[in-house]
């Protein structure tokens, strides 16, 4: 019998987390450096603090490009949202509809997108288009397939019901599957944000003219000390991006969280 | 046999459910067919409670299910004051009670009972009316705001109840609706829905396994045999009314469930 986790240790590990990373961050620095004396070191892996100092240098810049990178996958991941959330109502109305459809998703999944980002910058011949073009492509699949799944996961009883009281089918939508099939969309959309900025900053990398992406590859080759505050500004905005869709879930589910907390204490 | 028509002609045509050599077989992905009921006669008087009792594979289910539109005859007649089941069904006359209390986790208690009442389009203030009569009825006034998880399992079903009886539907139907509940529980909701039933008058067709359960809340027994599923006898329960907790411990009551009891041993 374990109890709840109380406040405390909450907070207590991510913390701990938190400082094992930048432990871990700052003695392979240092083993790099000092003890193998390295003469790449401070491209390899510089110290994480020289790293902020640099970062907060070049606070403006930083978040300049981030914001241009950040914007596009944030309009790429709600068009994926539109897309996948409607291919996943069709889906579900019609058995037929899934069939066809399905084998065209896993092929598109199999695509690289790494292939895929300059052939649609050479076809739109425009970055803003591109990196959202590519962020929507990556993001519309886990969020379709995750809500397929919440939908085909509604217990029969539960349609039977509504069947009993002679609902029809935009009422079956609206009372009962959105709210079955919210904690699914969530789970892809959580899987999916991350994945719309990493796709933004891959078509940064197709040019050097601007955005997070565009400041690693031209750091990466032509030196300079920018590469590492461009990488730590890139995973800042995936997992800000992950934390905001967190926090929706927190506010638009809050029966699974009443259930979570439940399962937690009867542990 | 004789006695058993003889029965099911006594209700006569004024009869509130009227099934006539219902049949039932299900076709199996391998081409078998698989015979779940087979001429199944029965009258149910308006206002009465009948019982379909019988072990699993009796066809109790199916057959309330068909009475319910939830799934079709494949053989026979069935009519439900005078219209198709699915007429009734249309028309929101009938009110379900699942095995489990088949409620929505993302609805208060009250949003749950009011469910049926927004498909209705009832008007607000009628449905808010309806929501605190019902509540009242089955005991939980100051339950309306809480969630599902938050309830015992017993007190679960009551809001299932209170769900189905607030569209005031001329026939509730209730599919092993206490199987789930411990015996304390059980016997407490036995008392209560004769209770409602008294007050409402309604028809209510209740399947169980529980031969001690039928006899206790039924005018009539309707025991049905398996393979196929037939009604192999009806009984008819003699018990004074209102039945409390006494009851019982009558020697009436042991009689009539051994009477019950022994109909099953020929099969």
């Amino acid at each position: 019998m374990k109890g709840p986790i109380r406040k405390k240790s909450r907070l207590l590990v991510p913390m701990v987390w938190i400082a094992g990373v930048v432990g871990v961050w700052e003695l392979v620095a240092f083993l790099l450096a000092e003890v193998l004396k390295d003469p790449q070191a401070a491209n390899k892996l510089p110290y994480l603090h020289d790293v902020i100092v640099v970062f907060v240098q070049n606070a403006d810049t930083m978040l300049q490009a981030g914001e241009i990178t950040l914007s596009r996958a944030v309009v790429g991941f709600l068009l994926g949202i539109s897309i996948g959330f409607i291919l996943a109502v069709l889906m579900s109305l019609s058995k037929i509809i899934e069939k066809i459809a399905m084998p065209y998703l896993l092929i598109m999944q199999m695509i690289p997108i790494l292939g895929l980002a300059p052939i649609i910058f050479s076809l739109v011949k425009d970055l803003d288009t591109s990196r959202i073009v590519i962020a929507t492509y990556i993001s519309f699949y886990p969020i379709a397939i995750n809500m397929l799944s919440g939908f085909q996961a509604v217990a029969k009883d539960r349609k039977d019901l509504l069947y009993t009281y002679a609902a029809k089918q935009p009422v079956v939508y609206l009372k009962l599957m959105f709210p079955s099939a919210l904690p699914s969309f969530f789970t892809g959309m959580k899987i999916a944000a991350p994945m719309a900025v990493t796709a933004s900053i891959l078509v940064d990398m197709l040019s050097n003219k601007d955005g997070i992406g565009a400041i690693m590859i031209y750091s990466l080759y032509g030196g300079g000390d920018k590469f590492w505050p461009a990488v730590l500004t890139g995973i800042i905005m995936g997992i800000l991006s992950t934390a905001a869709v967190s926090l929706l879930e927190w506010l638009c589910v809050p029966w699974e969280r009443h259930s979570r907390q439940r399962e937690g204490d009867s542990v | 046999m004789a006695e058993l028509a003889k029965q099911t002609a006594s209700a006569g045509t004024n009869a509130e459910i009227l099934i006539e050599h219902i049949g039932m077989t299900y076709h199996t992905d391998g081409g078998e067919d698989v015979p779940a009921l087979s001429d199944v006669n029965l009258s149910v008087a308006k206002g009465e409670f009948i019982s379909l009792l019988g072990p699993s594979g009796c066809g109790k289910t199916t057959l309330l299910r068909i009475i319910a539109d939830l799934l079709q005859p494949t053989s026979g007649k069935i009519q439900v004051a005078g219209e198709t089941p699915h007429e009734v069904r249309m028309q929101k006359k009938y009110g379900i009670v699942f095995q489990s209390p088949v409620l929505y986790d993302w609805r208060t208690v009250r949003r749950n009972i009011r469910l049926p009442l927004e498909i209705m389009k009832l008007p607000k203030q009628e449905q808010e009316a309806r929501v605190n009569h019902m509540l009242e009825l089955v005991g939980l006034t100051e339950f309306g705001d809480h969630y599902p998880f938050e309830l015992s399992g017993g007190m679960q079903q009551r809001v299932g109840i209170a769900r189905a009886l607030a569209i005031n539907p001329e026939i509730l139907l209730m599919d092993e609706p206490f199987s789930a509940l411990d015996e304390f529980t059980k016997e407490k909701l036995h008392e209560d829905l004769l209770r409602i039933w008294r007050k409402t008058n309604k028809t209510i067709v209740f399947v169980t396994h529980n031969i001690a359960e039928s006899v206790f809340l039924s005018d009539r027994v309707c025991v049905l045999s398996p393979h196929p599923g037939r009604l192999s006898a009806i009984v008819d329960i003699t018990l004074p009314r209102p039945r409390t907790a006494e009851v019982r411990s009558l020697p009436e009551f042991s009689q009539l469930v051994a009477k019950i009891r022994a109909s099953f041993e020929g099969v």
